[in-house]
């Protein structure tokens, strides 16, 4: 097979892997999420929270649709659409951070990768750049961090009715 | 093959002017027959709206997949949505009315043009338009704000958020009130009550007007054709006399069969874009530089309103998220004082989280993970913010222009529009004086409650565009009449947004509804009444 055509062959089959991967995120790679999600996310959120956004975010990844329309809304006159799965992307970082549970460690080796990627600001949505960046992005940008920022139960995403708007949240 | 198609009245566009048009026209003559035919997709899936939303907060997705033609695109919009909805699809629902100076700018300080109806008689169409979309309202304090009627609906209900930010905003002395919104605080026309998603881009539940829900009960009736995915290239005149015979169209999935439209009756219901650019392209012998262009008119005067943003943090506790959507107004700077400097705006102020939002990186360059970064964050969300806006009073020069692109066209070959807004040299004159205006309102504003400008910055557009087909008594300065009758063409109207002079200083959809609503009392009046 000529060099390009096997390029080309390659190139075909990348978008089918990284379907796989989406699919079957995080594959090996569920213990270190966990200790990742234990490295960058409050501690306040408990085991079993720490655990479900975990479970949240592998979600998020698995129903992922590239290719997708993107928000252009009004003031937005782009036409954009969503990138390739992010799951390989964060497989090879999760393997890479080979973080060991040891909350100290791992935050250091979080922070190392992140400067190393010089990513310094929260996306507003995951975007595929850095495994660590998107799953705070996850959680912070959520409904349930506000509530938990602002200690009272706001529930910014949610469909809560116009009653009881007028009291202040506790 | 051609296909044509015969209807009494041939409503060319989909959106909200469409949709109330119709409605009404029907209404009045329930014998007639009416097609609207609209280039976009239609969107009849209420019950998929709740997913979309979830979509959209969790991946950024097109709420509203679909809803756009990838190479129809114009040069200086706003929005790409073109669909059986339009720009009403995702709208804010806000719906606050102009004022009787829009309506005269001439006659009360010498600016621009005076619109050729009264205020009086428009103000019965605004009340219309509400009952029709459905609109919650607190009424303006203002008694230059009188109306002749009271709201649909009591007014959004304020949160504690926007409690504690009209009591901050009221200490500068200007007094703020609930905006109103086509959004239902109750039960309304078959629609839900809003349950505060705090998405109104994407209502999953209903209870924000948006026009399909217009259409579908009009589908569900008698003599009423809606042709999604069809898209109008040419009006044609009759050979005889100047009269549109036919509007020439393509169905996207069926590019190789034109169809026709005959009517005795042709509104176009475009928009301010696509309605100028459709006369445009409707260029005959006898009308070379477009039909209804005698005053050589058609796609000048393109008009909107600029802008200014400030957010003021404040010393209150705002929660962000609790109806992100709904604000305050203030209609004080509504009319220019006789013997100071013109000016005219609206004054608007919504909660936000601007200053307050997480942050993986503190002003010292350091990483905030976990615990740090939530330490951060609830650090600074112990004060509020304000987000606070005045669209203000331009005019457009003759210059202010939609044209045709030769450089850009569609797969079937049309230039597509291209707008270039341009104020007129009263306008641009008064800049220096609106920014230092606004400079001292926002500091006014921020003084009052111990408060900080965070940020201000004027916006790049106009926005809440309109014009291009002007309405006006003299034939030489205008396309149209007051009711949207272009003055070449007896048979061939122009509805909404494009017949507007100018754009006042606040949202314009309640205004393009209620003339709208006159014009389809012009129309019918073609039609026999029912024995």
């Amino acid at each position: 097979m000529r060099r390009r055509s096997l390029l080309g062959w390659l190139a075909s089959l990348a978008p089918w892997r990284a379907g796989a991967q989406s699919a079957s995120f995080p594959g090996g790679q569920a213990k270190a999420l966990r200790a990742l999600a234990a490295a960058v996310l409050p501690s306040e959120l408990g085991p079993r929270n720490l655990e479900s956004t975990a479970v949240a975010f592998e979600r998020w990844v698995r129903e992922y649709r590239p290719g997708a329309e993107m928000e252009h809304g009004y003031g937005f006159t782009r036409l954009r659409w969503k990138a390739p799965s992010p799951a390989p992307v964060y497989m090879g970082q999760l393997q890479a951070l080979r973080l060991t549970g040891d909350a100290e460690a791992d935050r250091a080796a979080v922070e190392a990768s992140l400067v190393a990627a010089n990513v310094t600001a929260l996306p507003r949505t995951p975007e595929g750049k850095h495994v660590a960046a998107d799953l705070m992005a996850f959680y912070f940008r959520s409904s349930e961090a506000n509530d938990l920022c602002y200690r009272a139960h706001i529930g910014r995403d949610l469909c809560r009715g116009l009653d009881g708007s007028e009291r202040e949240p506790k | 093959m051609m296909r044509r198609y015969e209807s009494d009245v041939c409503i060319i566009g989909g959106g909200i002017t469409a949709a109330m048009l119709a409605q009404k026209l029907q209404e009045l003559r329930p014998g007639i027959s009416i097609v609207v035919v609209e280039a976009g997709n239609k969107f009849f899936d209420l019950n998929r709206r709740m997913e979309y939303r979830e979509r959209s907060i969790r991946y950024a997705e097109n709420p509203w997949p679909g809803d756009f033609i990838e190479d129809q695109a114009a040069g200086g919009v706003i929005s790409r949505t073109m669909a059986v909805g339009g720009s009403a699809l995702h709208w804010g629902g806000t719906c606050n009315r102009f004022s009787e100076e829009d309506l005269r700018l001439k006659s009360m300080y010498g600016l621009h043009v005076d619109w050729p109806i009264e205020w009086k008689e428009l103000e019965n169409f605004y009340c219309e338009g509400e009952r029709r979309l459905g609109v919650s309202g607190e009424p303006s304090p203002l008694p230059e704000d009188w109306r002749s009627e009271p709201y649909p609906m009591p007014a959004m209900a304020m949160t504690y958020n926007l409690t504690q930010l009209k009591k901050w905003a009221e200490q500068s002395g200007i007094p703020f009130w609930s905006t109103p919104q086509a959004k239902n605080t109750r039960p309304y026309d078959g629609r839900a009550q809003c349950i505060r998603c705090n998405t109104c881009s994407i209502c999953p539940t209903g209870a924000r007007y948006s026009p399909d829900f217009t259409f579908q009960r009009m589908l569900a009736g008698k003599n009423f054709l809606l042709h999604d995915r069809t898209l109008v290239r040419k009006l044609v005149l009759n050979e005889s006399k100047p009269t549109v015979a036919a509007a020439q169209a393509v169905h996207r999935d069926v590019p190789n069969d034109p169809i026709e439209y005959r009517a005795p009756v042709f509104v176009l219901a475009s928009g301010y874009c696509w309605s100028p650019h459709l006369l445009l392209l409707s260029q005959c012998s006898r009308y070379p530089t477009g039909l209804a262009n005698g005053s050589g008119l058609v796609g000048r005067y393109m008009c909107g309103h600029a802008f200014i943003s400030a957010q003021i943090e404040i010393d209150a506790k705002i929660y962000p998220g609790m109806n992100e959507q709904h604000g305050l107004i203030s209609r004080q700077f509504f009319r220019s004082r006789p013997g100071t400097p013109f000016i005219r705006h609206d004054l608007r102020v919504w909660e936000s989280s601007a200053g307050h939002e997480p942050r993986l990186q503190s002003p010292e360059g350091k990483l905030l993970l976990g615990d740090s970064l939530l330490a951060d964050w609830r650090e600074r969300a112990r004060r509020g913010t304000a987000r606070v806006r005045g669209y203000y009073d331009v005019h457009p020069d003759r210059e202010s222009s939609l044209t045709l692109d030769e450089t850009s066209r569609n797969r079937w070959g049309d230039p597509l529009p291209k707008i270039a807004h341009r104020a007129d040299a009263a306008s641009e004159a008064r800049q220096p004086f609106n920014r230092d205006h606004f400079r001292d309102l926002f500091q006014k504003l921020a003084q009052s409650g111990n408060g900080k400008i965070l940020t201000t910055g004027a916006g790049n557009y106009w926005d809440h565009p309109a014009g291009g087909c002007r309405m006006g008594a003299d034939p030489a300065e205008s396309v149209c009449d007051s009711y949207g009758q272009t003055h070449d063409h007896e048979n061939l109207f122009v509805a909404g947004s494009p017949t507007l002079p100018n754009a006042g200083c606040t949202n314009g959809t309640l205004t393009f509804v209620a003339l709208t609503l006159r014009s389809a009392e012009r129309i019918v009046q073609r039609f026999r009444k029912p024995a």
